[in-house]
């Protein structure tokens, strides 16, 4: 199995760097996070041009605030998503009232705390893919998001099958290391 | 939308139990989180942070003294204080959270470098106040043991209950322990951080 692994500083250490003004560190904690972002503001505000306001407005917010990170008191990755929720929420609050529905019944939708671990799982998956190779993302993607079985992953991206099974347990090892505990870097 | 989860079985065959379960709990994350997003051309670089709103202040080596002095203290309440020297222009930047009948409101407050004479520039940003009628004004204070000591100012909430105003604190900051936006009238804190 495909043990390589991405050096590099930890989202700790860039937001550090961010602090003292680094605009490479910036542009790389951009890249970490900017699907994580988006797609946090898309679930939350759902429509795509205010979801990507938000998320530059997200983005300006955490270089403002990076001297108010302290490693002390927990890695980057739930700093980062307190910024930029409080961002994004931000954004909601400049959305028109919407108009209240009357439902018949108990509503089937997730409760606040459901939904809070639904975007925290999100986020944290979201950022997690960053980790991935560009050869093993795809059957990833395909597989979970497409909808693809194995088989048809190998005859989308014309790969032998057990290159493609290969490929999947790696990206999944690869995941479950960076989710596991404070493995984000 | 729904979509057919990929069989677990298939993607990962046969693995011993650990690594299993290892792999069945990011295959459940995945399975629940939406795809990640693509991205548009707008979003394909970083936006250039803002410029500094203030001049950079030529100081005096008696000022520099002053001012390096004080960088080495801290607020006790999440505010981190950054290497002043290599960023000239902000000092720091204080979040600031809702509190009372207000938590829904958020701010931030800017504080740029000393300037020669002593005073501290610095920019109030606010969201989610009740807008402010003509007697209603909210006040920026310095805090010591949750005590209201140093007035930096007072302003107005926009009728979206947002402003941006400039304030300013000729004090020494470390002789404070925080800071916190009050109701002029009721002294009811709004804000604090």
């Amino acid at each position: 199995m495909e043990r390589v692994e991405r050096q590099g500083p930890t989202d700790g250490e860039l937001i550090a760097r961010v602090a003292t003004g680094d605009r490479s560190a910036f542009e790389e904690l951009y890249g970490r996070y900017v699907r994580a972002v988006l797609g946090l503001a898309l679930r939350r505000l759902g429509d795509r041009g205010r979801a990507e306001d938000a998320t530059q407005d997200a983005f300006v917010a955490i270089w403002r605030s990076a001297r108010t990170y302290d490693p002390d008191r927990g890695s980057g990755a739930p700093w980062l998503y307190a910024i930029a929720r409080n961002a994004i929420t931000d954004g909601l609050r400049r959305l028109p009232e919407p108009v209240a529905e009357l439902q018949d019944g108990p509503g089937n939708e997730p409760g606040p705390p459901e939904v809070a671990e639904r975007e925290w799982a999100a986020w944290r998956v979201h950022r997690a893919l960053e980790e991935l190779p560009a050869h093993e993302r795809p059957v990833i993607e395909l597989a979970y998001w497409r909808g693809l079985s194995q088989s048809e992953i190998a005859r989308s991206l014309e790969l032998p099958l057990g290159t493609v099974k290969t490929r999947t347990r790696s990206a999944l090892a690869r995941l479950a290391r960076a989710l596991e505990g404070d493995g984000l870097r | 939308m729904s979509r057919r989860p990929p069989d677990f079985d298939e993607l990962v065959g046969d693995v011993e139990p650990g690594e299993r379960a290892r792999l069945e709990h990011v295959h459940g994350l995945l399975v629940t989180s939406d795809a990640p997003p693509e991205l548009s051309a707008r979003l394909s670089s970083p936006p250039a942070p803002a410029p500094s709103r203030v001049a950079v202040v030529r100081r005096s080596g008696r000022a520099l003294a002053l001012a390096a002095a004080l960088a080495a203290t801290t607020f006790a309440v999440g505010v981190l204080v950054g290497d002043r020297l290599t960023d000239p222009d902000t000092f720091e930047v204080v979040v600031l959270t809702g509190t009372g009948s207000a938590t829904d409101a958020s701010g931030t407050l800017e504080v740029f470098d000393l300037d020669e004479a002593g005073n501290w520039p610095m920019e109030l940003s606010v969201r989610g106040l009740v807008p402010s009628s003509d007697d209603a004004r909210y006040e920026l204070w310095l805090t010591r043991g949750s005590e209201l000591v140093a007035l930096c100012g007072s302003f107005l909430a926009e009728p979206d209950g947002t402003t941006v105003v400039p304030m300013n604190a000729p004090w020494r900051l470390d002789d404070f322990d925080g800071w916190v936006v009050v109701e002029e009238a009721s002294r009811a804190s709004v804000l604090s951080g």
